[in-house]
């Protein structure tokens, strides 16, 4: 049984800060030692929003930042919970279940790295640009697209002051940076990348995956990894709540070494234990939209 | 209070089943254990009833599998599991380790599929008794035997002369009657049932209209079934003599206490496990300082 929850706890901790960012984009922070000192990059936390039974159950949000004793958590306001979490004032407790999930592969980054963030996906670039950086990583670009300008997580919220980071722009509407998609800029940053890493809604991802698939693969990073999203019931494997379809063929498909002891074989990965970063080329794209009701979810 | 200095909450279900307390994790919300062993003191707990399981290994419905709805959340999951083979061969051994009971939930579409896979665990150390899932809503003839007694029976006669091991028989709620279905678990051999599995529900997508899951429906679990759960359980209690374990939107001590005030002798704890892993531990915890105090009502006989 190599699933490793052992980390794992419930920590309630103070608020100390509730930024909106602008737009409907919000980032808390908390004081949360445990998840602070134990936390990897793409891992996430479970959120409780409210103490009551409405919502339900904890809410997914991957770790942004972390700092001494404290967690941040980047997050729009799209229904009860989170409408709930963006009316918390420092002071106020917030209860986290974490960390959970598996995160990207920093050993195998080499010198350059690309990430491709889509809207909130921006939330765990912050943490693993850091990471990779005291990884030996030399060059990180972040393709940060959004809607608009004012829904763009600010470039300096990657980068801490570190000139190694750089931040490339891209906004739907054009009020920002590259008039397009973020998808769009890709090519043109990939040579002498060693790794790619992307998070975003999944039909970024999967349009990501066809740019990819399109390059010569001399051009191809290395790791290719993508944080991924699904509605959730747990987070952390034993619900069943978060399947997605993977790769079945091939010689790199998916490889279930994590939680599949507690499942058996199957056609589905967990979101929650196996991912929530999964190696790109585990993953079955085309599945993944053809869903029914993956519109919808 | 026994020679160790601490209270008994030991449950004696019946042939052989003794839970050390009343307080268990409900089927298809501890998964076969693994991840709640690493979360919490696991072996703390009453009992163990495990992801329901099949004759075969079954991939599941397609994604999204959850949706959340107003003090609850709908559930698709469509008996994912390893197959009964699996279970024997690569989880009992484990099982056989742990000092909580586990009972394996196990459902089928025929009569042969529930035989064979009761049949399979007969014997099995580490198996310490079955839970018939004749009320599963999210495959097809999931719910046949829960709805009519007298398949039901037919089922459960079946499935007795197959084992030795105590025999459970989860209710479905999606019924008219449900103490009928019930008197014919306890007339064909069941030494116990648990009330009740999942109420079907939907959640509609209201940008397009459609069902959220993709099934249609899913099985409503969570606070919102609690007062349903309850009249269900004080309904088939009263029409039982075998002991009823009580289900359905636990999330604390008092919730639980409501089930043995109407008559359930055990609980499990749902969907009060996703959001806080804990919560068993805790409503065990509740109860037994209710019990240590001496001017409480001993909750078994509050209802005689």
């Amino acid at each position: 049984m190599s699933l490793d929850l052992t980390r794992v706890r419930v920590e309630c901790g103070e608020v100390t800060a509730v930024e909106h960012l602008g737009s409907g984009v919000y980032e808390i922070t908390a004081r949360l030692p445990h998840l602070a000192a134990t936390v990897a990059p793409g891992e996430f936390a479970q959120i409780r929003c409210g103490a009551g039974p409405i919502p339900l159950l904890r809410r997914p949000f991957s770790v942004a930042w972390s700092e001494a004793d404290t967690c941040s958590f980047v997050f729009d306001v799209v229904g009860v919970g989170t409408s709930l979490l963006a009316h918390l004032e420092p002071g106020d407790e917030l209860d986290c279940l974490g960390p959970l999930g598996s995160g990207f592969s920093l050993d195998a980054a080499g010198k350059r790295v690309v990430c491709v963030s889509g809207g909130l996906g921006c939330a765990p670039f912050p943490i693993l640009a850091r990471a990779l950086r005291s990884h030996g990583v030399e060059d990180i670009i972040v393709l940060n697209g959004a809607a608009s300008a004012a829904r763009l997580y600010p470039a300096e919220r990657f980068q801490h002051g570190d000139g190694a980071i750089r931040v490339l722009e891209a906004t739907d509407d054009g009020s920002a940076g590259h008039h397009g998609l973020v998808t769009e800029l890709v090519a043109g940053v990939l040579d002498g990348a060693g790794a790619l890493f992307a998070c975003g809604p999944n039909p970024m991802l999967a349009a990501l995956a066809s740019v990819l698939d399109a390059q010569p693969s001399r051009r191809r990073p290395q790791t290719m990894e993508a944080s991924l999203e699904a509605p959730m019931g747990c987070g952390f494997g034993t619900c069943l709540g978060c399947a997605l379809p993977v790769r079945s063929d091939g010689g790199r498909a998916y490889q279930p070494t994590k939680s599949a002891i507690s499942r058996g074989p199957g056609k589905w990965a967990l979101c929650c234990t196996d991912g929530p970063v999964m190696a790109m080329n585990a993953v079955d794209w085309t599945a993944l939209l053809e869903l029914p009701g993956a519109d919808v979810a | 209070m026994n020679e160790m200095g601490s209270l008994d909450m030991s449950v004696d279900l019946g042939r052989g089943l003794v839970l050390a307390n009343p307080v268990g994790l409900a089927s298809g919300t501890a998964g076969y254990g693994f991840e709640f062993a690493q979360l919490i003191d696991l072996e703390r707990a009453g009992a163990l009833y495990t992801k329901g399981t099949t004759r075969t290994a079954r991939d599941g419905n397609p994604p999204p599998r959850v949706a959340e709805v107003e003090a609850g959340m709908l559930n698709s999951i469509g008996l994912q599991n390893p197959g009964v083979d699996w279970v024997a061969e690569q989880y009992a051994p484990q099982f056989a380790r742990w000092r909580i009971p586990v009972i394996v939930n196990v459902a089928g579409a025929t009569v042969d599929d529930y035989v064979f896979c009761v049949r399979r665990l007969d014997g099995v150390a580490g198996i310490a008794g079955v839970e018939l899932n004749i009320s599963c809503p999210n495959i097809a003839h999931g719910l046949d035997y829960g709805r009519d007694p007298d398949a039901a029976a037919r089922l459960i006669t079946a499935v007795r002369s197959a084992t030795e091991r105590h025999v459970m028989v989860k209710l479905s709620p999606n019924v008219t009657d449900i103490a009928a279905v019930a008197r014919a678990a306890e007339n064909a051999g069941a030494d116990s049932v648990s009330a009740v599995n999942t109420y079907v529900g939907t959640k509609v997508h209201r940008a397009s209209g459609r069902p959220v899951l993709p099934q249609g429906t899913g099985g409503l679990s969570g606070p919102a079934i609690h007062a349903l759960a309850l009249a269900a359980v004080a309904e088939v209690s009263a029409a039982l003599r075998i002991p009823v374990v009580g289900v359905g939107g636990i999330v604390d001590a008092a919730t639980a206490l409501d089930f043995l005030t109407v008559g359930a002798a055990a609980v499990q704890v749902g969907t009060a496990n996703f959001v806080d892993p804990g919560t068993a531990l805790r409503v065990l915890e509740g109860l037994t300082a209710r019990r240590a105090e001496p001017e409480l009502v001993e909750p078994a006989r509050a209802m005689s």
